[in-house]
């Protein structure tokens, strides 16, 4: 049975990049462009457009996002609730990662 | 003359490095994100090597070697179609392969234990494999066939002609074949018995490698005086293998196949994966295990060609191992909606 890690674990390489999508869907339905403005502006990195596509269309295919009807030839894309369940697993892990690092640095290193 | 201005032309010369199934679904506003990305930046070479890269990677997925999100009977049909494509290639090696072996061993009184176990797996391997392509072959003629009968086969002539075509050289080239089967005929006196196989697996073998060998010894016929329609056309054979494998891996993604097929597809694309990876091991194990002490290595077409020939074999096993795998994956997504 998958869960939802797997769901973002299977794309590999792209997860990361994946986190990002769905980050930004998160704040409302994006075009293909808008996302890579809207991605630009919160974590400074720029998609490119093969990248932004392949991935487009693994989400869709997982269901973590859907495509809406377009607008000419434009077409936006949401968050589903799985994408939603999936987000919000995924970013619960890494709080708990990031505040065990950031603990182990202090007690340790002095650090963070 | 195209009213599409110089961005669009861009954008969609870009497009063609994906597959047309790709191209359908996400060109529209593909094209669109371009030409805004083209105002901001108008040429940037790393943004066009990603295109390039990611639209080869969409027609990989087109092969089935990759996920693609397109549909699940596509990836299925893929898979299937192309691990046939790659199987009727192979399929001349595994049999020249396992012939050799047949008459090595045939040719010995004293048989060790490895090269018996080998030449055993390889003759089970051969036999299994030909009979998956044959039912596989099987059901696309059938399905060709009902479909035509249906007025809905359109789209099948052209790989009809082309499966056509390249299957008559083949036949072609094994227009003897009957003929050694009555030549040969005194090998399999008494029929074929359980309890002693020898003489009928001799006469098969025989048989298959005097056909087979010179479709794998290219330009190279190691027999002096052969005609030259002769040489050209058993040299011509592989390619042909190539084009009807094509021919039919495309009748396997357009035809209406029966409902079982997509059932199994998944078994058959890992046994015939397995099937290959275990050739190549055994071959590789009967060359070690003294099969080649007083026999060519290769035969007729030398070492370095044989080593090829092994290497591709392998390259095929992990192929549609490959196929298998995205095949699984996109079954688990479907199965995870």
């Amino acid at each position: 049975m998958a869960t939802n890690q797997d769901a973002l674990i299977g794309l590999g390489r792209n997860a990361a990049a994946a986190v990002l999508v769905l980050s930004s869907l998160a704040g409302g339905d994006k075009h293909g462009y808008a996302l890579v403005k809207d991605v630009e502006e919160f974590a400074g990195v720029h998609l490119p457009p093969g990248t932004l596509y392949q991935l487009l269309a693994r989400l869709e295919a997982r269901g973590l996002i859907t495509a809406l009807q377009a607008d000419e030839r434009r077409r936006p894309y949401r968050l589903t609730a799985q994408g939603a369940t999936v987000l919000a697993d995924y970013i619960a892990a890494q709080q708990r990662i990031l505040k065990t690092g950031q603990a182990r640095l202090k007690r340790s290193w002095s650090l963070a | 003359m195209s009213s599409d201005s110089t961005e669009t032309r861009r954008a969609k010369r870009l497009l063609n490095w994906y597959p047309k199934a790709w191209r359908e679904r996400y060109g529209g506003e593909f094209v669109d994100h371009l030409e805004q990305e083209f105002v901001d930046n108008p040429t940037d070479f790393r943004r066009s090597l990603n295109i390039a890269v990611k639209g080869m990677v969409a027609r990989m997925g087109d092969f089935g070697f990759s996920r693609t999100p397109l549909s699940t009977e596509g990836q299925t049909r893929a898979a299937l179609a192309t691990s046939f494509a790659l199987m009727a290639l192979s399929s001349i090696l595994v049999v020249n392969f396992w012939s050799r072996a047949m008459l090595n061993w045939s040719a010995r009184t004293y048989h060790p234990i490895p090269v018996s176990v080998t030449t055993g797996i390889l003759s089970v391997v051969a036999a299994v494999m030909m009979l998956v392509l044959m039912a596989i072959l099987l059901i696309v003629v059938v399905s060709v066939v009902r479909q035509f009968l249906r007025r809905r086969g359109r789209t099948l002539v052209g790989p009809l002609i082309l499966a056509l075509g390249s299957g008559a050289l083949i036949l072609y080239a094994l227009r003897r074949l009957p003929g050694m089967l009555v030549s040969y005929s005194h090998m399999f006196q008494g029929g074929f018995r359980w309890t002693h196989p020898g003489p009928a697996m001799y006469g098969l073998a025989y048989i298959a490698n005097s056909s087979v060998q010179w479709w794998v010894a290219l330009w190279n016929p190691g027999v002096s005086g052969a005609p030259t329609l002769f040489v050209v056309v058993n040299n011509l054979v592989p390619l042909a293998a190539l084009v009807f494998g094509l021919a039919i891996a495309t009748l396997l993604r357009r035809v209406e196949l029966p409902a079982f097929v997509e059932r199994t597809t998944r078994a058959t694309v890992m046994l015939l994966g397995m099937l290959t990876g275990v050739a190549v091991v055994t071959h590789v194990a009967w060359l070690a295990f003294g099969g080649p002490s007083d026999f060519p290595t290769f035969g007729f077409e030398g070492r370095t060609a044989g080593v090829i020939y092994i290497a591709f074999l392998a390259v095929v096993s992990v192929l549609i191992v490959r196929t298998q795998r995205a095949l699984r994956g996109s079954n688990e997504i479907t199965v995870t909606m």
